[in-house]
């Protein structure tokens, strides 16, 4: 008598469900590891050459919109939070909740690409973008590469803000007409969310938080 | 509780935007980064359940940030103790093609 | 044996597409084995023009920009194509869920994925190759490779990065699968040494890819569009590249090392029909070699110009990090100690590396040490100490296990004789291709340089030489293991006799591995009176 089900099948090798849900979250983390690694050597980047260039760098972060970051911040926290509200719901079988805080949170996330998009634009009109007419002789020092840095930094975490924007935005749709798909956990999901806001969380102090004193 | 740490962020974020403005020398980036760490701790312990977990599951979330430690502490041993010349930058990045 | 095989692995399901989207973690290993063995010829192949180009001082018969293609893709194919998913996609992906009684990895969908990640990879850098090559060493250092190479460095890096990307995808099903499917009763000190070896080579694989992907991201930035990160004149760091380079690259060298250890003591119990020495010493220094080896990056540039503070504190964590390697040459040669020796081929192989292996290490040694580097560093001293290491090492232990589970694998034994013969020529085949270059490096010729002076052109013949008949060594395997599918012995479940649970199951193993999930009952490598004891209770 065989105790497991056919080779077939989705999730044979699991056990029962209990291992399946342990088996996805673990698996889950152990990605966010290779992201905290993938954008830790930006920060790594970031941190060297503060120490190399010292007040030219924290001079050339002087040049960002603290106000717009500021409440760029304020909105990927905000979204982060209904995330946590659209885990919960789920979870209690409030599937019309659930889908309202999904769609809270993609929005959230819209606004975010929105303000940055803006931002962009302004940095572009202050001729900060580097090998699209950056003003070398208005902007000395290390200013060039701070901003090559920034948008390697913010391109990539805008990119994978996007990736989940899709993701949240597709199970809000799948909630709502009741046909959420079995791999598509919420809280899964929510851990990727969750997992970008915390990249923001320590990049907006080093683009930001320089250079803005004396 | 969702609104608790959801509350407790903002303040961290209203605390960190109005230090940086408050002229404190090499202190300033520590304060940020505390605080930086902060709301990521509250993230990681509320939001993203570490704090319901299993011990493994902990582990695993923690082996991403002590790795990256290792990264910038060995080559904050190099970079601070180098004594360079650089020479200054005059040019900038050529057009694109 | 007569009749048509029982149902297995291979032939349960028929047609292309059974394999091409198959999720069966045999057969993924098995697509794995074919993309990485023609790796290993491409990058043989650039092997062989070298060693043809080393044999006079002058020119032999390519330019000085060929010849730096042709070292570059060496490493290139060889580091990245061959030796990183060598022994883990292949062995690791066949054997471990066998080796823990589950029936297929974690995340078995991901397992595919991996594999044409993998291909993808391989093919941007192949078609690199095809359309002229790379010159600037495998290592990328800038600014050369973002502002003045020629070539299709672009191409050839977005193939590495896809490759990261399939190693970081296994390493995590690998790390999942140990934590979460182990059979009852197989607890972590039951595992065997290459699940651990495995499991520490995926921890390394998941932490250290993404620096690396990070870091050839941004030279494709800088090169795509012409802007300064690490390059000098656009106020940049060249150094910052070679640290983040290098907290991956060293790394991954244990990535390429730790798992042969594995094999090798998977090997020796079984042919010397004694449980390994130490095993708990063994596991610790599995687990010790992937940490500090994490710590120790910076021995890469002594003469970089890397601040001597920092050069100091590598210099003595690299010191620190041969003492596991050397405890577990240690309890190897304990293992044999009252046994009953077969010198079978896998065992010949062993042998094999634990010399190679131990030579190889010493010399790291001799490199880690500030003064006696200054010297040695960028010529062929450097060249030999990681070819011991790699092939006298890694591949000598793939190869080894290759031929332990080959009658697992294809369910045939290979021919005995001519395995023991390649394993012995090759093993002199290496010792004459590398021992000269030992020589020629302290005597200060140069690495990645097309002439020499006339007076180390002796050890370059020698070198070459050696290196002829190291490829008679590869390419037999080819024929006689190809021979062994047709007309080899069938083989029984457990022809070594030996412990382990991959032995409880038919030579090929069915698709789903175990009819009923085992139940673990003893630790690895129980021989008693030169009987093996198998881990699970026979039902």
């Amino acid at each position: 008598m065989s105790d497991r089900a056919a080779s077939t099948e989705p999730g044979f090798q699991f056990a029962d469900a209990a291992q399946a849900r342990e088996v996805s979250t673990l698996g889950m983390w152990a990605f966010l590891a290779t992201e905290v690694l993938f954008f830790g050597a930006l920060i790594a980047t970031y941190f060297n050459y503060r120490i190399w260039y010292g007040d030219e760098l924290i001079a050339a972060a002087g040049h960002t919109k603290i106000v717009l970051g500021t409440i760029n911040t304020a909105v990927l926290l905000t979204s982060s939070a209904c995330m946590a509200m659209a885990v919960w719901s789920q979870e209690s079988k409030a599937r019309r909740a659930a889908c309202l805080w999904l769609a809270a949170t993609a929005a959230l996330g819209l606004l975010f690409v929105a303000i940055k998009s803006y931002e962009y634009l302004l940095e572009y009109r202050e001729h900060l973008v580097p090998a699209l007419d950056f003003d070398g002789a208005r902007y000395g020092g290390a200013t060039e590469l701070f901003f090559t840095w920034y948008f390697c930094a913010t391109g990539l975490h805008a990119l994978h803000l996007l990736i989940g924007i899709g993701f949240v935005l597709f199970a809000a749709i799948a909630i709502a007409r009741d046909r959420l798909p079995d791999g598509l956990s919420i809280r899964i999901l929510g851990l990727y969310w969750h997992f970008v806001d915390i990249v923001w969380i320590f990049l907006f102090p080093l683009i930001y938080l320089a250079g803005r004193n004396g | 509780m969702v609104l608790k740490v959801w509350l407790a962020l903002f303040a961290l974020l209203a605390l960190t935007t109005t230090m940086a403005f408050v002229q404190l020398g090499s202190a300033n980036l520590a304060i940020a980064l505390a605080i930086a760490v902060a709301k990521a701790v509250l993230v990681l312990w509320f939001f993203m359940e570490l704090k319901g977990s299993a011990g493994l599951t902990r582990a695993f979330a923690a082996a991403g940030f002590f790795w990256l430690l290792i990264l910038i502490a060995l080559t904050w041993a190099d970079y601070s103790q180098r004594r360079d010349v650089r020479v200054p930058v005059t040019i900038s990045s050529p057009r694109s093609p | 044996m007569s009749g048509p095989p029982p149902r297995n692995y291979f032939n349960a399901t028929v047609g292309i597409r059974s394999w091409l989207l198959t999720t069966d973690h045999k057969r993924i290993a098995l697509l794995y084995f074919a993309s990485i063995t023609f790796f290993f010829l491409v990058g043989g192949f650039a092997a062989t023009l070298i060693r043809f180009e080393l044999v006079t001082p002058g020119p032999t018969f390519a330019s000085p920009d060929t010849y730096n293609r042709l070292f570059t893709m060496h490493g290139v194919i060889m580091v990245w194509f061959f030796l990183i998913p060598s022994i883990p996609t292949t062995m690791g992906n066949f054997m471990i869920p066998l080796m823990i009684g589950a029936k297929d990895l974690a995340f078995p969908r991901l397992n595919l994925a991996s594999w044409y990640l993998f291909i993808a990879g391989g093919a941007l850098t192949i078609t690199s190759l095809l359309l002229g090559g790379i010159d600037t060493g495998w290592t990328f250092y800038e600014p050369y490779s973002t502002f003045y190479a020629t070539g299709y460095v672009i191409l050839a890096i977005s193939g590495i990065f896809l490759s990261g990307f399939s190693s970081i995808l296994t390493g995590l099903n690998f790390i999942v699968t140990v934590h979460k499917l182990r059979a009852p009763g197989m607890t972590w000190y039951r595992l065997p040494v290459f699940v651990w070896s495995t499991y520490t080579t995926s921890v390394i694989l998941v932490l250290a890819t993404p620096v690396l992907a990070m870091t050839l991201a941004m030279l494709l930035v800088e090169r795509v569009f012409h802007v300064g990160i690490f390059s000098p004149a656009l106020g940049g760091d060249p150094l910052l590249f070679q640290h983040m380079f290098w907290f991956y690259s060293h790394p991954a060298v244990y990535i390429m090392i730790l798992p042969s250890m594995g094999l090798i003591s998977e090997i020796i119990p079984v042919f010397s029909r004694n449980r390994l020495f130490g095993y708990h010493f063994v596991v610790w220094a599995s687990i010790a070699i992937g940490v500090i080896g994490f710590l120790v990056w910076g021995h890469h540039m002594f003469v970089a110009g890397q601040a001597l503070f920092a050069s100091l504190a590598f210099s003595f964590l690299s010191y620190l990090v041969a003492v596991p390697s050397a405890i577990k040459v240690f309890n190897w040669i304990a293992t044999l100690h009252n046994g009953w020796i077969r010198f079978s081929a896998p065992m010949l192989y062993a042998f094999g590396f634990i010399g190679l292996f131990t030579i190889g290490g010493l010399t790291g040694l001799f490199l880690a040490a500030l003064a006696v580097d200054v010297h040695v560093t960028d010529t062929y001293f450097v060249v030999a100490h990681f070819h011991f290491i790699m092939v006298g090492g890694a591949v000598m232990g793939y190869f080894g296990g290759l031929h332990y589970w080959w009658p697992k694998i294809s369910g045939r034994m290979y021919p005995e004789y001519w395995a023991r013969f390649t394993a012995i020529l090759a093993f002199f085949g290496f010792a004459l291709t590398f021992t000269p270059q030992f020589i020629v490096g302290y005597l200060g010729m140069p690495r990645r340089y097309q002439s020499y002076p006339p007076e180390f052109q002796v050890w370059n013949v020698l070198s070459s030489a050696g290196a002829s008949i190291l490829a008679v060594a590869y390419a037999l395997p080819v024929f006689y293991l190809g021979w062994s599918l047709l007309k080899g012995v069938r083989a029984s479940p457990n022809p070594w006799n030996a412990t382990g649970l991959e032995w409880d199951v038919p030579s090929p193993p069915p698709p789903e591995n175990f009819e009923r999930t085992p139940d673990v009952i003893r630790a690895p490598y129980q021989y008693e009176g030169g009987r093996a004891l198998p881990q699970a209770k026979h039902v």
